[in-house]
């Protein structure tokens, strides 16, 4: 009888290591396709950063439009939050002026190029994919330590 | 050296003989082979059998698996925790293991399907009591090959231009800073008496520019509207020509002014170098253009 119920366990830990180790190696494809998107999408928004500046001309941004250290304190739109699971997210609040939450692309202009725009929409995808790249990391972590264990236990059996 | 970017993120595996060798055993067992894995097959040697049905790669389910969580826990909850040099000694005997098969076969890899394919293939073969082996005792042996970046060398072509546009713009940058204080530099157009009469008529012909347009609203308020709806009484006329005058001078001072910032900066950038300059050869543009 327990030498039945070892032989369950043994082929139950081994279809359980299969799986861990399928599972590992989609989260290393996940993982690098989101590093690779990361890149494109950065790289994205900062070719249409320069071209803002190249069709604003060199001179028409001042560091006199970036607050400084007095001016009128404002809150974060964008906040990373834990969720369940330790994993993170990311928090966006609407723009309210009233409740101190300004959008900082106004700080430049009126009428924001539609570069501009865009680049603060490549930069706002950016950041989720970040969170995104963080949590398969850590889930991968926790897959390949899940390997190591197990391998212990089925080794010792 | 530059990294490009991952062109291929798929994880892939190069097969151990231990792998192909119980493909090879099993044939007559496997009802399909994915498209890849037979190709691999076929090229180290083993034949297929003929009951085989070869399907395409993405024929076969790819999916992620699902963990067992507290099935891991229970498994591995008696485990001391065990500090992570064993996990060294583990890797040790694998290297050696890997060593050997890794010669007679180059070129072909398995990827992520071949593996799902595997998976379910050795699932079925245990639950008929056939074989009793499990993937991971499969994998072992195999070598793990992770997506990279390819490094490529950076095109000549563009870095003999990069360096010819940064000579220029410090070559630029000292004549500027040198303008001043070296004679031979006087014929420098900037400073020439011609060169500013006709910076200065430029700038004139903007303001004239302006002022016509503004005399041509006026008269337009001032005439045009009067002739077109019949009299009017000589103050609105007047404050319609004004109207109509202001509103053009707001829309053409905007312009006027964007014009004369975009000629200051002109006026402040150095004098662009002359067409006929050496091309690309860094080592004459480096030379200091006056003598010491």
């Amino acid at each position: 009888m327990s030498e039945k119920n070892t032989k369950n366990e043994r082929s139950a830990a081994g279809e359980l290591l299969d799986s861990l180790y399928l599972d590992m190696f989609h989260l290393i494809e996940a993982h690098t396709q989101c590093r690779i998107d990361i890149e494109r999408t950065s790289s994205d928004g900062s070719i249409l950063l320069a071209r803002t500046k190249f069709q604003q001309g060199g001179q028409s941004l001042s560091t006199a439009q970036i607050p400084a250290e007095n001016s009128a304190e404002f809150n974060a739109l964008c906040r990373v939050k834990k969720a369940a699971d330790e994993d993170i997210s990311i928090e966006r609040h609407p723009v309210d002026k009233e409740n101190g939450y300004v959008e900082p692309l106004y700080w430049f202009s009126v009428l924001p190029p539609m570069s501009l725009r865009s680049a603060v929409d490549k930069f706002k995808r950016t950041i989720d994919l970040i969170a995104e790249s963080a949590n398969l990391q850590r889930e991968l972590s926790r897959v390949l330590d899940g390997i190591n264990r197990l391998r212990q236990t089925v080794a010792l059996q | 050296m530059l990294k490009s970017t991952i062109v291929d993120t798929r994880v892939r595996l190069r097969p151990s003989k231990k792998l192909l060798d119980l493909l090879g055993e099993q044939k007559e067992h496997l009802k399909e082979l994915p498209a890849n894995l037979a190709k691999i097959l076929e090229k180290n040697g083993y034949s297929i059998a003929n009951s085989t049905r070869i399907i395409r790669d993405d024929e076969v389910v790819c999916k992620r698996p699902q963990i067992d969580v507290k099935l891991l826990n229970k498994l591995t909850a008696n485990l001391p925790d065990v500090p992570s040099n064993a996990q060294e000694i583990n890797e040790l005997p694998e290297e050696e293991v890997e060593e050997e098969p890794k010669q007679p076969l180059t070129g072909d890899f398995l990827y992520l399907n071949d593996l799902h394919f595997l998976n379910s293939t050795l699932t079925e073969l245990r639950r008929n009591n056939i074989i009793n082996v499990f993937l991971y005792e499969l994998i072992e042996s195999c070598e793990l090959i992770l997506p990279e970046n390819e490094y490529k060398p950076r095109n000549p072509e563009l870095e003999a231009r990069c360096q010819r546009l940064r000579d220029e713009q410090q070559n630029r940058e000292y004549h500027k800073m040198t303008k001043n204080v070296d004679a031979t530099l006087k014929h420098i157009p900037e400073d020439t008496v011609a060169y500013q009469l006709k910076s200065i008529n430029k700038q004139i012909i903007a303001v004239a520019q302006f002022i016509f347009s503004v005399a041509a609203g006026f008269t337009f308020g001032f005439f045009g509207v009067n002739l077109m709806v019949g009299p009017l009484p000589f103050g609105f006329r007047i404050l319609l020509g004004v109207i109509v005058a202001l509103v053009i001078a707001l829309a053409e001072m905007y312009f006027l002014a964007k014009k004369l910032h975009e000629y200051d900066e002109v006026l402040d950038a150095p004098k662009r170098k002359t067409p006929n300059s050496p091309k690309a050869s860094g080592v004459q543009i480096l030379q200091k253009p006056h003598v010491d």
